[in-house]
């Protein structure tokens, strides 16, 4: 069994704090070298079986580096082929994703109609598609894959704000579902599409949280080393207390983070009412950063920005603050 | 013995013991200060016998000897059953205790801390009206005299926020013998009769119409010398024994009494027709989710603690987060109840997360000021976890 922290130092020394945003493919590869494509897979299944904990922490040092590899998603997808019982070939998709094969999957709402197994529409907001060999269709009842390469998919990446990840759009044409690439029908699809989009929840607030520290890290760093009136920035009680606030929300929301993805009995509302806290706290704290950096934090010359767009794309991305603690709120007046 | 399975055991009999024993309408039965201290005092004796009350204390005393884990187990179904919090006996059972068992001598323990399961009411005399945040900076005076042949402090000065002092039969005292040298070296620790002579006792109107704090006036109290704690002049470290007492367990309850006053809220939304209200639904989810992550860093802070791993400002951090979503969670409050909520309604003494939402945001400042305010915990957070540096001394205006 490996210890949390060890998993931790590992991530740290492969990805270390010096470096933000390192090159995607290369990031991807070591991934796979490290094993964590096989962190989450049960050990029956020929994983690790380390489970939330362990994941969380991955993206939770993801965050704090500004990944560019879309490791979050990537076990999302296996984890929806781990729990197929209809997947043909499913050890070999399992051996495959376990060591490098991306399978990717939309993060917002599809817009897609199905007839059969004939799929039109498209799937936004999908990670990183140019790597993927296939992607993972969620729709109710049915879960699928769909090879990228096909002739009726067309995937167009929409260029973001956030420099760190990339999004495409994945549009079907009349797309026949391959019998053999069916994940799941029925009541077992609406199961693990839940499943999936708490995985999903959950690995945001992450990286929310890692991006989050590593941020505060940074702006402590620079109030220390800059020197105005004689004197660092870090001594103005004025800047002192907007630090300590943001790592107050920060530590606040990271507890709630370790505490949901413990609880084997947390809901999905649960899960989105902590990644719109997380996130908020992201948001904010780049806000922050940004400001106490002063000039130097609106220049493209510091990294201060790509905090920030990041942290917006995580706010925005599987339901904004507004639906998702909308959906607590009605969950606590029931309760 | 902190396996699982014998905290539940301990969580059955917590539980079925409060079935049987917590007291029910208690709020309604609080009409005055005189039946609020009543109902304190009867409901702390209640828990002295159940073995409930002092589960902090070390195993020689009956009810004590309880591990964190257990203890925690103890305030969660103190907290779920909605009993009354125990606030006339908490600095006796807490402050009072924590200094005796560290710094006391034998024959102040065994004179005192008996007395504490009988009921005897301590407040603390640390904070006056120029020394608060800068404690060291106290001026309540203590000249050693003999007087009718025996030696005595003399003390006079002005003591400010003792907590319930007009209950109380006994007061910690933080008192200063000399000025030389550095200030907190100057500091004697004390334990004064609060019906000795020339002790005026006045408690303070709060905004809300509560009394929970007292000024005291001290001319020339003569305190024995005997009841001296620790050396004279070495009363500063006495009184972080005093200080250091638990507090992780406190904020922790009251953490899970918020989160089960959600339903207050929940109350309010329906009285107004708001429940299909997206803009009002996302803002009971987001105030809840906050009471959730103040529940969750009260729960890791006594985790670590129970590891041994707690650091420096850990403690800021649960109080800060507790007292910014405490603030809020009664403007929410407020706003939701909207005009209604101006109409002066009568307070349950000395509690948080009434219903009566004027009431608890005013009371909300006794988290975000007393115990050490917000800004001083902010100073904590940043000046010894992330390491910005100590303000420069010695300033000069």
């Amino acid at each position: 069994m490996i210890e949390l922290s060890e998993l931790q130092d590992a991530a740290q020394k492969a990805f270390p704090a010096d470096t933000l945003a390192p090159a995607r493919d290369a990031s991807w590869q070591l991934i796979a070298e490290m094993g964590w494509l096989m962190i989450d897979l049960p050990e029956d299944l020929g994983g690790l079986g380390l489970g939330r904990d362990a994941t969380t922490m991955l993206h939770v040092e993801m965050g704090r580096v500004l990944s560019r590899a879309p490791l979050a998603t990537a076990l999302i997808t296996q984890r929806a082929l781990a729990l197929s019982e209809t997947l043909a070939d499913k050890a070999g998709w399992l051996e495959r994703t376990s060591t490098g094969t991306f399978v990717t999957i939309n993060y917002d709402r599809r817009r897609i109609t199905l007839d059969g197994r004939t799929v039109s529409g498209t799937l936004p907001a999908v990670p990183d598609a140019d790597m993927a060999s296939h992607v993972l269709l969620c729709t109710d009842g049915l879960i699928a894959l769909v090879p990228l390469d096909a002739a009726s998919v067309t995937v167009r990446e929409r260029p973001l704000w956030d420099e760190t990840r990339r999004l495409f759009d994945v549009t079907l044409a009349d797309h026949a579902i391959d019998p053999a690439l069916v994940v799941a029908e029925g009541a077992a699809a609406d199961a693990i599409a839940a499943t999936l989009r708490e995985d999903m929840l959950l690995g945001i607030a992450a990286d929310a949280i890692g991006g989050a520290a590593a941020a505060l890290d940074a702006t402590v760093d620079y109030l220390k080393t800059r020197r105005q009136f004689d004197r660092p920035l870090a001594l103005f009680q004025a800047l002192k207390h907007r630090c300590a606030d943001l790592k107050t929300r920060i530590v606040a929301a990271d507890a709630l983070l370790w505490a949901r993805a413990a609880d084997p009995a947390a809901t999905s509302v649960q899960f989105g009412a902590l990644k719109a806290l997380a996130c908020e706290v992201f948001r904010f704290t780049t806000q922050e950063m940004i400001q106490l950096h002063g000039g130097i934090g609106l220049t493209e010359e510091h990294s201060a920005h790509l905090f920030m767009k990041r942290a917006m794309l995580d706010f925005w991305l599987a339901g904004g603050a507004d639906v998702l603690n909308e959906a607590a709120g009605r969950a606590a007046l029931a309760a | 013995m902190d396996d699982t399975a014998s905290l539940e055991t301990l969580r059955a009999d917590v539980r079925a013991w409060l079935a049987a024993n917590a007291p029910h309408g208690w709020r309604e039965a609080e009409q005055t200060h005189a039946e609020f201290a009543a109902s304190q005092k009867a409901w702390f004796l209640k828990l002295v016998e159940g073995g409930f009350a002092i589960p902090h204390w070390p195993a020689e005393w009956p009810g004590g000897g309880r591990s964190l884990a257990e203890q925690k187990v103890i305030y969660e179904e103190l907290a779920r059953a909605d009993t009354p919090r125990l606030l006339l006996s908490f600095v006796s059972t807490y402050h009072a205790a924590s200094t005796f068992f560290e710094c006391a001598t034998p024959e102040q323990k065994a004179h005192y801390l008996p007395r504490i399961l009988q009921g005897e009411i301590w407040c603390q005399g640390f904070s006056e009206p120029n020394a608060g945040s800068d404690l060291a900076a106290l001026k309540t005076r203590a000249v050693r005299e003999v007087r009718d042949g025996r030696e005595v402090y003399v003390v006079s000065g002005q003591k400010i926020w003792s907590t319930m002092a007009q209950y109380a039969d006994q007061c910690l005292l933080l008192v200063r013998t000399s000025s030389e040298g550095a200030k907190q070296a100057g500091i004697t620790f004390l334990l004064m009769d609060m019906k000795s002579k020339g002790v005026d006792v006045r408690p303070i109107n709060q905004i809300q119409g509560d009394q929970e704090y007292c000024e005291m006036f001290l001319d020339e109290v003569e305190v024995p010398v005997e009841n001296r704690v620790g050396e004279e002049g070495k009363g500063w470290a006495v009184a972080q024994a005093t200080l250091s007492s638990e507090r992780g367990l406190t904020l922790m309850e009251l953490a899970y009494r918020m989160r089960g006053a959600g339903g207050r809220i929940a109350e309010l939304i329906r009285k107004a027709g708001k429940e299909n209200d997206p803009g009002t639904l996302a803002e009971f989810g987001a105030i809840m989710t906050r009471v959730e992550s103040a529940c969750a860093i009260a729960d890791r802070f006594i985790e670590n603690r129970l590891k041994g791993e707690e650091r420096v400002g850990d403690a800021s951090i649960v109080k800060l987060t507790y007292s910014r979503v405490l603030q809020d969670f009664a403007l929410l409050g407020l706003r939701l109840g909207g005009l209604d909520e101006q109409v002066r309604a009568p307070i349950v003494f000395g509690d948080l997360n009434t219903g009566n939402w004027m009431a608890d945001y005013m009371n909300s400042y006794a988290w975000t000021i007393a115990g050490g305010s917000d800004e001083v915990q902010r100073n904590i957070i940043a000046e010894r976890m992330l390491e910005m540096g100590r303000e420069p001394k010695n300033w000069v205006l």
